[in-house]
């Protein structure tokens, strides 16, 4: 072992043993766990000294960006004075409009809100869309619809960003060159005749997941009118596995659906379902649903996690287990086996039997014994990534343990899944020009098909190539027609969520480009009539709504967001034993490569679809914190062994004969030999913001190996990647910030957490101002059922007006979030544990950012908020120096006079835009603070507890902010204070901090805890 | 050796100090009165695209405020009417006046007309016409005697000092909810007492924090 290798596994030694003997003054409270000191680099558990100074820096880098000289600061400064004086000789003249034929319905200056829903690759969720003047700049969860339950996710939150995206495409292209619908429609008509003579024979339709009862009824149609005809169904991350793994094992097509928050014990196999799995925001509300603890008499689920990446579902696990990829599979059928031995019937997995992946022994044996007690409120799932035979087991195992019908059931999947081999199929068609005609509808096959397919050249054979696209991507440069897609902001349609329940999506503006949806294609591609979605999805809905007052019940849908009592019955088909045999039969991956790749949808801009969402992009990923990039994330084991590889050296990887290369990312944590690539970056040409970030993963992606390649290899170029990670940004210098015991400790001693702090509140110097009248805001977060998803950063940004700084600036620490999630690492650097932590404002009472500010512009109001008034600051940016929390940001530059006029339209109103030179934070979201109380006051009532929500608050899917009065002792926050959970973050320093958090809770097996 | 500085030259710095006071001074009280609101903006008077008379609508005949600003109790705008409600009334009146002719022009083609903003806060405070109907204060507290006007005009400052001269004394503004657009309303003899009461009675709290007009 080198002797750099023995600095990393000694430093947290170290570490511990200063952070014990600092907790060990306290008497009987002593928490002996406090084994845990939190990191959040490898920079910071083995210091150098520059990554000392870096993370002891306020901001890391000097004030202007690039060097700039005497003169052109000079002349820049004259040009700005001499504007300044003449701006200031007349007052602006400012117009005002009214609406040329007003709407009954809007008021000017007041939301309206419209319940829709969103379908992202597959998964289905309701939204309410605050519109402002009709013009929609918020995106909100539908309470009612059970794909949200009123959560989110931050894709959801940045489609606001997507639609006013300045890069969309815009208009009508034949090849290349403007044209028009009208074109369009005559080429298709007299090309589809010639189609339909010839029954559908070199016509062929590429479409993503079907969701739609609109496009499932227009795909059989197209069926019926072409029958020679194709409808290949292809997304880049899919279901496949999972359907096939099913249907294996239960002869039927099923999709599974799962009860999170019924299970006790919960399995996870390299599954995500957090955050990239089908239907996430749902997971994580009913997984929160299963973790809350009110009082020490609470239960809460276990999380076991099997996986190679370091993901936000391995981050929340109580155990969690790193293995190849490849493993799993045989991680699974020993199970399977172990399961057999104690007494069900897990058909076929006997030859597994001790074929334990080496490591994993101890934990396999706990699992199965937690697993065999919790037989009937357990569950087990796998995620895309693995194989069919995996998601085979799953199946036969979920069925021995009888969780079925309780946390998992399965629902008929009537339309096709994406289908790799039918995509292979097509491809080769077009190459041998049996294609004359390919329709795409929203995709990006030509960016996101497997490499080895080589898609790019097939369609260039296909004469006749329409591509529906949002953007003018590599699929839609390369077309012969390119339509312009209309976001599901702009257009009619419908959706049926996992669940079942169907729900209808209707526009909240016009199309902004004069788009088309997917489905008004599909109806012109099957009949030849150009008809608008509205048409075609109450055509749809005839089927659903009784036809006696079917306009009532269809303003009751699109009022409602959804159909209620459509969600469909769970159905429990039987196992058949012979069916899981034959597959565990037909054998397992193989796993001795030793240098695996694995790829996985990006948790920035998912498989690519928002590569050119700035809001997405400037988003630092939850666990590698990088911004505006992706890396080859490798474990520090791994690291050493490919040469002491660091973390931003370029590497060159290659699988099966291709290679790419992609900048070195060290995450600790990550299984061994094994190097995990997220997918949707190194866009080609596709617009300001995805230009330029990052590499291109699928280059490398094959169909055989579409998830995971062993046999790759992995060498230094020499190169260097700088890349832009937050991670040791806004240091609180090793003091107990974030804050978690075990759930057998907390039973224990429920006050935990507050016995954590070094010393008392110190006595305050000055006669403390109280605040017991009217409304006192607060807030707590639940660190226990926090996922650390992100979605609070993006609906902050969005409701804020947030702006976005870009990669240089991020790399100088001058990322504007003003909610941030810190993401510590607990453990050693191979094998740690993972928590976050969202910080914003802490709103202290005693703020000492106020103490400081030499011209008052940020300062208390009765109301308990640390108000910030951006006209009073000159930007000395002593309160920031000041903030122990590190919440405070400051606009180096004007980041918002450049804007695009499209984007403007994505802004709050009700929010000022910051310039140059001005600090800002977190204001608890006082514009609607001010709203709720106006309300109220219109209705001569109080402000009802939950009726005012923070962005932050209304974006999380798990539900752990919750806000309110405090001086209502019966609001919810009032009572989450009280909870012995609580602590409040440097309350030892007595900034009463209006914002407290309550403790992380790990429910950890005793079986595997350590002695 | 004759002096080369005169006697009298002991008296320039003194005299510099001086003249350097009253220009500093005078320059802080040009600013303080050329600069400020009460100077800039009362009496603003821009001329409009159409010559409409508030005196004639809202004063001869008597019009209610709220015929053409109908949101304005519901909303943090004072709407300005779309063109329709103008045709409401001069569909039959004045049916062919050249003077109407914009407004005729605007209906037709659906391209409102462009007013001319006369009462302006910045972009950063943040007002709400709803609230201050609700809580009693008419509309002569802000915008003047308007049935008199037959081109509007400014007549308070509308400066942060001058909102919070009524945010911390309400009192003087307030009156019930049923006189707020009337511009003839003659305060009782016992107002002090019942504006007291209407404070108390419909809790009028205003702010005075950064955080009541700024976000």
């Amino acid at each position: 072992m080198s002797a750099a290798r023995r600095t990393l596994l000694r430093a947290p030694l170290t570490m511990v043993e200063e952070q014990d003997s600092r907790f060990r003054g306290d008497e009987e409270g002593a928490f002996s766990a406090l084994g845990t000191s939190h990191w959040r680099s490898l920079g910071q558990l083995a210091p150098t000294d520059e990554s000392n100074s870096l993370l002891h820096r306020e901001f890391p880098a000097s004030e202007f960006a690039d060097p700039m000289s005497r003169r052109s600061f000079l002349s820049l400064m004259g040009a700005s004075l001499a504007l300044a004086t003449l701006a200031g000789c007349r007052r602006p003249v400012e117009k005002i409009v009214s609406y040329a034929k007003p709407s009954e319905e809007i008021v000017l200056g007041n939301p309206e809100q419209f319940a829709t829903v969103a379908c992202i690759a597959g998964s289905v969720t309701g939204v309410l869309v605050t519109a402002r003047e009709g013009r929609p700049i918020k995106v909100e969860g539908n309470p009612y619809h059970p794909s949200s339950r009123g959560g989110t996710n931050s894709f959801l939150q940045a489609s606001i960003l997507g639609l006013y995206d300045p890069d969309r495409s815009k208009d009508i292209l034949n090849r290349g060159v403007a044209s028009d619908y009208e074109s369009f429609l005559a080429f298709w008509r007299p090309l589809r005749d010639r189609h339909l003579a010839a029954g559908g024979v070199g016509l062929a339709v590429l479409s993503g997941d079907i969701v739609s009862p609109s496009l499932a009824r227009l795909r059989r149609e197209f069926g019926h009118t072409f029958p020679k005809a194709r409808w290949v169904v292809y997304e880049s991350v899919s279901d496949e596995n999972i359907r096939a793994g099913i249907r294996a094992a239960t002869g039927g097509d099923y999709h599974p659906v799962y009860a999170f928050d019924k299970a006790k014990v919960i399995l996870s196999l390299d599954s995500d379902f957090l955050m990239t799995e089908a239907d996430a925001v749902a997971n994580a509300r009913a997984f929160a649903d299963g973790r809350r603890v009110t009082d020490g008499k609470s239960l809460m689920n276990r999380l076991y996690a099997v996986e190679s990446n370091f993901t936000v579902t391995g981050a929340n696990a109580d155990h969690r287990l790193r293995l190849k990829c490849s493993r799993v599979s045989h991680f699974a059928a020993a199970l399977g086996a172990e399961l057999e031995k104690l007494g069900l019937n897990v058909p076929g997995s006997e030859a597994a039997l001790g074929k334990v992946p080496a490591g994993a022994e101890k934990f396999l044996m706990a699992l199965a014994r937690d697993l065999y007690l919790h037989r009937g409120n357990c569950l087990v799932v796998a995620g895309r990534g693995q194989p069919a035979v995996v998601h085979t087991l799953v199946c036969a195992m979920n069925a021995a343990l009888g969780n079925v019908g309780t946390t998992v059931g399965y629902l008929p999947a009537t339309e096709p899944c994406s289908s790799l081999t039918e995509l292979a199929a097509l491809t080769g068609a077009m190459k041998s020009g049996q294609i004359e005609t390919l329709f795409v509808l929203g995709g990006n096959p030509v960016y996101d098909a497997p490499a080895d397919l080589n898609f790019s050249e097939a369609f260039s054979r296909v004469p006749n190539a329409v591509v529906l696209s949002l953007h003018n991507d590599e699929t839609g440069r390369r077309s012969s027609w390119l339509i312009n897609q209309a976001h599901f902001l702009e257009s009619w349609g419908d959706a049926r969520s996992a669940d079942g329940t169907l729900a209808l999506q209707q526009p909240l503006i016009e199309p902004l480009f004069g788009g088309h949806s997917d489905i008004e294609l599909a109806g012109v591609v099957t009949t030849g009539l150009d008809r608008r979605g509205y048409e075609l999805a109450q055509e749809t809905w005839k089927e659903h709504l009784p036809p006696l007052d079917f306009e009532k019940h269809w303003r009751r849908v699109l009022h409602d967001g959804m159909l209620a009592g459509s969600a469909q019955p769970w159905q429990t088909p039987a196992v058949n034993g012979s069916g899981v045999a034959s597959a565990l039969a037909n054998g397992l991956p193989k796993s001795d490569d030793w240098l695996e790749v694995v790829f996985r949808p990006s948790y920035a801009v998912g498989d690519g679809r928002y590569s050119n969402n700035g809001w997405l992009q400037e988003l630092p990923d939850p666990m590698t914190k990088l911004t505006w990039d992706n890396a080859a994330l490798i474990s520090p084991k791994t690291a050493e062994r490919l040469g002491r590889l660091e973390t931003e050296e370029v590497i060159r990887l290659t699988a099966d004969g291709r290679s790419v290369e992609a900048p070195a990312f060290i995450l600790p944590g990550h299984a061994d030999d094994t190097i995990t690539l997220t997918l949707g970056y190194g866009r080609e040409k596709l617009g300001g913001v995805a230009d330029g970030a990052g590499f291109d993963a699928g280059a490398i992606r094959t169909t055989d190996r579409f998830f995971f390649a062993g046999g790759a290899s992995a060498l230094k170029t020499g190169k260097r990647r700088p890349l832009a990670t937050s991670q040791n940004h806004h240091s609180m210098e090793g003091r107990p910030i974030v804050r978690e015991g075990s759930l057998d400790q907390y039973q224990k001693n429920p006050d935990f957490a507050a016995e954590m702090v070094e010393q008392g509140p110190a006595p305050s110097l000055w006669k403390e101002h109280t605040y017991d009248e009217g409304n006192q805001w607060g807030m707590t977060i639940d660190l226990n059922t926090c996922t650390g998803c992100n979605a609070c950063a993006i609906a902050c940004q969005s409701e804020n007006n947030i702006p976005i700084v870009g990669r240089e600036q991020v790399r100088r620490g001058r990322e504007m979030h003003w909610i941030r999630l810190d993401r510590y690492f607990t453990g050693d650097a191979d094998n740690p544990q993972a928590v976050t932590q969202p910080v914003a404002c802490q709103q202290c009472e005693m703020a000492p950012c106020e103490q400081v500010c030499p011209v008052a512009a940020t300062s208390h109001d009765q109301e308990g908020l640390n108000v910030m008034t951006y006209n009073r600051c000159i930007g000395t940016r002593y309160c920031s120096n000041n903030c122990p929390y590190k919440v405070r940001r400051f606009n180096f530059f004007n980041y918002t006079n450049k804007l695009d006029e499209l984007v403007q339209m994505a802004q709050n109103p009700d929010v000022t835009v910051r310039s140059r030179g001005v600090m800002e934070k977190c204001t608890y979201c006082v514009q609607r603070i001010n709203r709720g109380k106006h309300n109220a006051k219109m209705e001569d009532r109080d402000v009802r507890d939950g009726e005012i929500v923070t962005a932050c608050q209304a974006a999380c899917p798990s539900g752990a902010i919750v806000f309110g009065n405090l001086n209502d002792p019966e609001s919810r926050v009032s009572k989450l204070k009280k909870d012995h959970r609580r602590y409040d973050l440097l309350a030892e320093l007595n900034t009463r901090p209006r914002t407290s958090y309550l403790a992380k809770i790990r429910n950890p097996n005793p079986e595997l805890e350590e002695a | 050796m004759s002096q080369v500085f005169p006697k009298w030259a002991n008296r320039i710095p003194a005299a510099l100090v001086g003249v350097l006071v009253i220009v500093i001074a005078g320059g802080v009280g040009f600013f303080w009165y050329y600069g400020s609101p009460q100077y800039t903006d009362v009496g603003y008077r821009p001329s409009q695209p159409l010559p409409f008379s508030h005196k004639l609508h809202a004063g001869d005949l008597g019009m209610d405020c709220r015929y053409c600003h109908s949101q304005v109790e519901q909303s943090a705008h004072a709407n300005i009417p779309a063109p329709a409600t103008c045709m409401n009334c001069h569909s039959l009146i004045l049916k062919e006046s050249e003077k109407l002719l914009p407004i005729r022009e605007a209906v037709a083609t659906g391209k409102p007309l462009q007013w001319v903003r006369v009462h302006k806060l910045p972009d950063y405070a943040y007002f709400n016409h709803a609230a201050h109907l609700r809580a009693g204060v008419a509309c002569v507290s802000c915008h003047g005697n308007i049935p008199e006007m037959d081109v509007v005009t400014q007549r308070e400052p509308l400066s942060m000092s001058w909102c919070l001269d009524c945010h911390r004394n309400p009192t003087l503004n307030l009156r019930p909810l049923d006189q707020i657009t009337n511009f003839k309303w003659q305060p009782p003899a016992n107002m002090a007492l019942l504006a007291q009461e209407l404070k108390t009675t419909k809790k009028i709290a205003p702010p005075t924090d950064c955080s009541g007009c700024h976000r």
